[in-house]
Formats: C-alpha cells, sequence, structure tokens
C-alpha cells in the first residue's frame, strides 16, 4: 500500500472516531437552545432563533414563561439544588473511597503475605455485585434507622461500590513505582507509614488523582442508589433531579429542550474530568490479581 | 524476588508482611462490614415473607427462591439480560479495539481526539440515555432527519421498536462503555515495543500477520480485561435501562436488575426481591469466576510488574 493512501484512510478512520464520539454531544447542545416548537420541526435544522430560555428556567431565571414555571418549575429548579447537593456527596465519597483504597493498593501493591490472593479476591468479588442487590437491603435497614433521605446512607452504599476498583487500580499503580527511593528513605530510618506519606504518595499522585477522578464520577453519574435514597427530598442529588426533568421513555412531561439544557450543564464537570483524566489512564496499570506478586 | 521484606532494617515491632495484613486485614473488615452485613440481612429477607398489610414477617424457608426460579417473568428478564450482556460485551470489544488502533496511530490532531474520546464515558447513564433519544427519536430526531429526507426510511420510522429496542439500548451503552475499553488497550498497545512491527515486516508479514502475531499476543490481558468489565457490567446495568426505556416498549427491554427493583419497590414483594437478587449474584459471580479462571491458567504477570522483579535486590 502507498504511504498516502494510507495515511489517508487513517485520518478518514479518525474522523469517524471523533463523529461517533462527540456527534451526540453536539446534538445535546443544540436541542438546549431550541424552543419545544422548533425541535418539533425536527432537530437537524439550522437554528434560526437560539434562545437561553431553557438554561434560565434551569436556573430560575426565566420569569414569566407561559404558564411553564406552573407545571415545571419546581422540578426544573431541583437541578440546580441537586449539582449543589451532588458536589456535597460527590467530593466525600472520592476522599473517603481513594484514602481507604490507597492504603489497600499500597499494601497489596508492595508487600508480600500470607493469605494475599485470597484477600485480594474477596475484594475483587465485591465488585461483581449488582447494585441492585446492593440495594435493598440497605433500603430496608436505613429505613428502620430513619436514614432515608439522608446523604451519609448514600455515601456509605457509595463506598461499598467503588473501594474494590479503586484498591485495584492502585495497586496496579504502586506495584509500578521503583523500589529504590522507598528502600533508601526506609535505610534511612523512616517508618513505613511514614514511608508511605512522605514518599509514596508524592509518586503516586498521578494514580491517585485517577482514582479520586473514578470515585467522583461514580458518585456524580449515579442513579438508582440516589433515586431510592434521597429522591424527592431535600437532599435529592443531581441524577434523580435529572430524571424529574427528564421526557424520555415512560418518564415524563417535561420539554426535551429543558432536559438538554439541565443535561449540559450536569456534564460539565465530568467531561472537565474526563479530560484531566485521559492525561493519566495510560498509565494506570491494571494488574492481574491471580498471578500478581509485588 | 524483589520484595520490600528482605530490607527490613527498622520496621518497629512488625515485619513487612505483619504490616501490610494488617492493613488489608482493617480494610477488607470495614469492607465486610458494609457491604457483608447488608447481603446478610438480604439472605435473612429472601427466607421470609412479608405481609404489608400486618407489616408481619413469617418464615418460609426457600420458598421464595423456588418461585423466583419458577416465575416467568424473572426467566424472561434474565434472558434478557443474558443477550444484552452478549451483545454489549462483542459490540464494545470490536469497537474499543478499534478506537484504540486507530488513537494509537499518526495523525494531525491525534492529542486532542485522544482527550475527546474519554467523555462519553465520563457521563452519566442518563444523559447517554437522553443523547440517544435525540438520535432515534422517530418524530425529530436525528436519524430520521437525515434518514427521511434520502428516502432510506419512512417518515417516522419507530427505531425503538419491539424487535430492536434491546439492541439500541445496547449500543447506547456501548457507545457510554467502549471508550474505557479503547484505554484499556491503548496502554497495552503502547507498551508494544515499535521494533517487533519493523522486524515483522522486513521477515514478510502484512497488516493483518502483523496484528495477529504482533500485537494480539500483547495485549492479550487488555482483551480478558476489557471483557470482564464489558460483560459484569452489562449484566448488572440498571440505570441506563431505567433511564432510556424504563423496560419499554412492553417488557421487551426489562432486563433482570430492572425486574428486581419492579419487585421490590413497585410491587412490595421484599422476600421474592431479595430472593431475585441472589438469582443476579451467582450469575454474575459466575460469569466472572469463568474469566478469572481464564486469566489464572496463564501464568502471566504484566510488563510493569515484571520491570519491579526485574529491578536488582538490595
Amino acid at each position: 500500500m502507498d504511504y498516502g493512501r494510507q495515511k489517508r484512510l487513517i485520518i478518514i478512520a479518525a474522523i469517524i472516531v471523533g463523529i461517533w464520539t462527540v456527534g451526540p454531544f453536539f446534538w445535546l447542545l443544540w436541542a438546549s437552545f431550541m424552543q419545544t416548537s422548533e425541535l418539533n420541526q425536527g432537530i437537524v435544522k439550522w437554528l434560526e432563533d437560539p434562545t437561553l430560555q431553557n438554561y434560565r428556567r434551569v436556573f430560575g431565571l426565566a420569569g414569566d414563561d407561559e404558564g411553564y414555571d406552573a407545571i415545571f418549575g419546581a422540578q426544573t429548579r431541583a437541578v440546580g439544588i441537586g449539582f449543589i447537593n451532588s458536589l456535597l456527596v460527590a467530593v466525600p465519597t472520592a476522599v473517603i473511597a481513594t484514602a481507604i483504597a490507597t492504603l489497600a493498593g499500597y499494601a497489596f501493591g508492595r508487600f508480600e503475605f500470607r493469605g494475599k490472593t485470597g484477600f485480594l479476591f474477596a475484594l475483587l468479588l465485591t465488585r461483581v455485585l449488582p447494585p441492585v442487590a446492593i440495594l435493598i437491603p440497605y433500603f430496608t435497614l436505613f429505613r428502620q434507622v430513619g436514614l432515608i433521605g439522608n446523604p451519609v446512607s448514600l455515601i456509605i452504599t457509595y463506598l461499598t461500590a467503588i473501594i474494590p476498583l479503586l484498591a485495584w487500580v492502585l495497586m496496579g499503580y504502586f506495584a509500578t513505582l521503583p523500589l529504590e527511593v522507598e528502600r533508601a528513605a526506609r535505610l534511612d530510618g523512616c517508618s513505613r507509614l511514614k514511608v508511605l506519606w512522605y514518599v509514596m504518595l508524592p509518586m503516586a499522585a498521578p494514580g491517585i488523582s485517577a482514582a479520586f477522578i473514578i470515585a467522583f464520577l461514580f458518585a456524580w453519574n449515579e442513579l438508582l442508589f440516589a433515586i431510592i435514597l434521597t429522591g424527592g427530598g431535600k437532599w435529592q442529588t443531581l441524577s434523580p433531579a435529572l430524571i424529574g426533568v427528564s421526557p424520555i421513555g415512560a418518564l415524563g412531561l417535561t420539554p426535551m429542550v429543558v432536559f438538554a439544557a439541565a443535561s449540559t450543564l450536569s456534564i460539565i464537570p465530568p467531561v472537565i474530568m474526563a479530560l484531566i483524566f485521559q492525561r493519566y489512564i495510560t498509565r494506570l496499570n491494571i494488574v492481574d490479581p491471580v498471578t500478581v506478586r509485588a | 524476588m524483589a520484595s520490600i521484606r528482605q530490607m527490613t532494617l527498622r520496621g518497629g515491632y512488625m515485619t513487612d508482611g505483619q504490616f501490610a495484613f494488617a492493613i488489608v486485614a482493617a480494610v477488607l473488615a470495614f469492607h465486610l462490614l458494609i457491604i457483608g452485613a447488608p447481603l446478610a440481612y438480604s439472605f435473612w429477607l429472601s427466607l421470609h415473607e412479608t405481609n404489608i398489610i400486618l407489616r408481619s414477617q413469617e418464615y418460609v424457608g426457600f420458598d421464595l427462591w423456588q418461585e423466583a426460579l419458577e416465575n416467568e417473568d424473572v426467566i424472561d428478564a434474565t434472558w434478557r439480560s443474558l443477550w444484552f450482556a452478549a451483545m454489549v460485551t462483542v459490540f464494545s470489544f470490536v469497537l474499543s479495539l478499534a478506537i484504540a488502533l486507530v488513537l494509537d496511530m499518526e495523525f494531525p490532531f491525534r492529542g486532542l481526539l485522544r482527550a475527546l474520546v474519554l467523555m462519553p464515558w465520563a457521563i452519566s447513564e442518563i444523559v447517554t440515555a437522553g443523547l440517544w433519544t435525540m438520535m432515534i427519536d422517530p418524530g425529530w430526531g436525528v436519524f430520521n432527519g437525515i434518514l427521511v429526507p434520502l428516502g432510506i426510511v419512512e417518515e417516522g420510522f419507530v427505531w425503538l421498536n419491539e424487535d430492536w429496542a434491546l439492541f439500541w439500548v445496547a449500543v447506547a451503552f456501548v457507545w457510554h462503555i467502549a471508550p474505557l475499553g479503547a484505554f484499556f488497550f491503548l496502554a497495552a498497545l503502547q507498551s508494544i515495543p515499535k521494533a517487533l512491527y519493523g522486524a515483522a515486516r522486513i521477515d514478510g508479514a502484512g497488516p493483518i500477520a502483523r496484528f495477529w502475531y504482533v500485537t494480539l499476543p500483547h495485549i492479550r490481558y487488555a482483551v480478558l480485561i476489557v471483557l470482564v468489565v464489558m460483560t459484569v457490567d452489562a449484566f448488572r446495568q440498571f440505570d441506563l435501562v431505567f433511564a432510556f426505556t424504563a423496560g419499554g416498549p412492553g417488557t421487551v427491554t426489562l432486563v433482570l436488575p430492572m425486574q428486581i427493583y419492579r419487585f421490590n419497590f413497585n410491587l412490595s414483594q421484599y422476600g421474592l426481591a431479595s430472593a431475585t437478587s441472589f438469582i443476579l449474584i451467582i450469575i454474575a459471580t459466575i460469569l466472572a469466576c469463568a474469566y478469572f479462571f481464564l486469566l489464572s491458567r496463564r501464568r502471566h504477570v504484566t510488563r510493569a510488574v515484571d520491570e519491579v522483579k526485574a529491578a536488582p535486590a538490595a
């Protein structure tokens, strides 16, 4: 194959990947600037009269709005509140999960000890558990102790789901770090926890950042736990709030254009995190749990 | 083996092994508390029939497990979930490998595309459902907006029809999940020494032979990781189905996690929901163990770990 033709084929493949990836995002943004009457004529058309009204509705700034506010006002403004609530849930979840998983990842990734493979298997197998299977007993338990609607209940259930994955990712990262620095610090009389804090954590910062992002994204995006444990309440997070303005499927009657605006706002933090994360992800080392030896 | 154990000089009163064991035992104890306790409670629930009017619970042994296993809705939902998982696994495997192969080549704006490709993975299942509704809506959607004027489909063609709804849910999920697989593959591809391709080329290997004999053996581990992640995540998927089709039209996309959700939160059959959730757990565990079994048959340690091992011991 001649070189120029190969080059063109690669560029065409790259354009296809780009359209596949970005295309749907484009239409979301497109629809968010439309009015319902305009969208009903079809989404594939030029924006004749782009409007920010849908965004104003989400922020509660729409003012007199042809009756929209009376019907959908409360659930639309819940998206903004959900945005704050999700931050208040996702950040503590990510901090706690990352801290615990860092300890576990350090122990798994750097040391040999009795029962290591068994422990690792026990931890990773819980990653397989379906969320709905965890939710049912937690729902009944939380209802009995009055924790439904409380963000603490959400944080606890999120920890069950995310710690195994983070420990696995961090174990791989710790295993790739060179031994020499750690060894030198130990020779100088540093204790193991001091080595972890002063030597290993700075070296593992990219892996730990990646773990934090994975945990944050999970907590930010999760729907099932959030809808059952906080849905409709004062602490309702972003996901149930989005369902509240969702016209999709059998779920609701809110205009699609408002859902598009709310969705666009909701993906700003994840998209920023994805752009940061992709710098780290190829450096993560997902290790084989069966044969790994540090 | 270059274990840190060999350099214990001043470790205090514990050896390195004991230190690591203590940390892991503490983490696992915490994890067992937040996951084992609810599972045990769920097991208890599955053995008791709840009467919501009297608010009483009666021990019925494994009757509810039997009821779940014989329930037509459960059986249908289980097959639907397995079929969904199979579609997602095959499509996302092919797509993520294709994306990774493209991203591994040289072309203008490669850094930009690599940054963008991860975006579908980062957003929620709800927004994914919204995006794909915009693509396939029969009235104003993108597909009909482009294909109807071209005369390829008739006006108002319903993409989410009874035969194809599960397929479109799978497509949306693949769009959402394939970027993660692509980056697993990309990391593995980047670890292949480029000189090997040159050597294979000199030996007369064409592109297909180079892929088969050079690329594939180096990414085998990534292949297994991607397969296990995709299969399990698809099999237990709730969020996307709930937001996209809510099980419809009819029940053609009512997957097993949604059926359990219905039992518990719509029909208040708590015991039956718990019993059914154990069926889901058992199948998911079997699927994961099957892959892990495949893994354990190969005495292969990832490259980076090999490097750690190769580091000179003190």
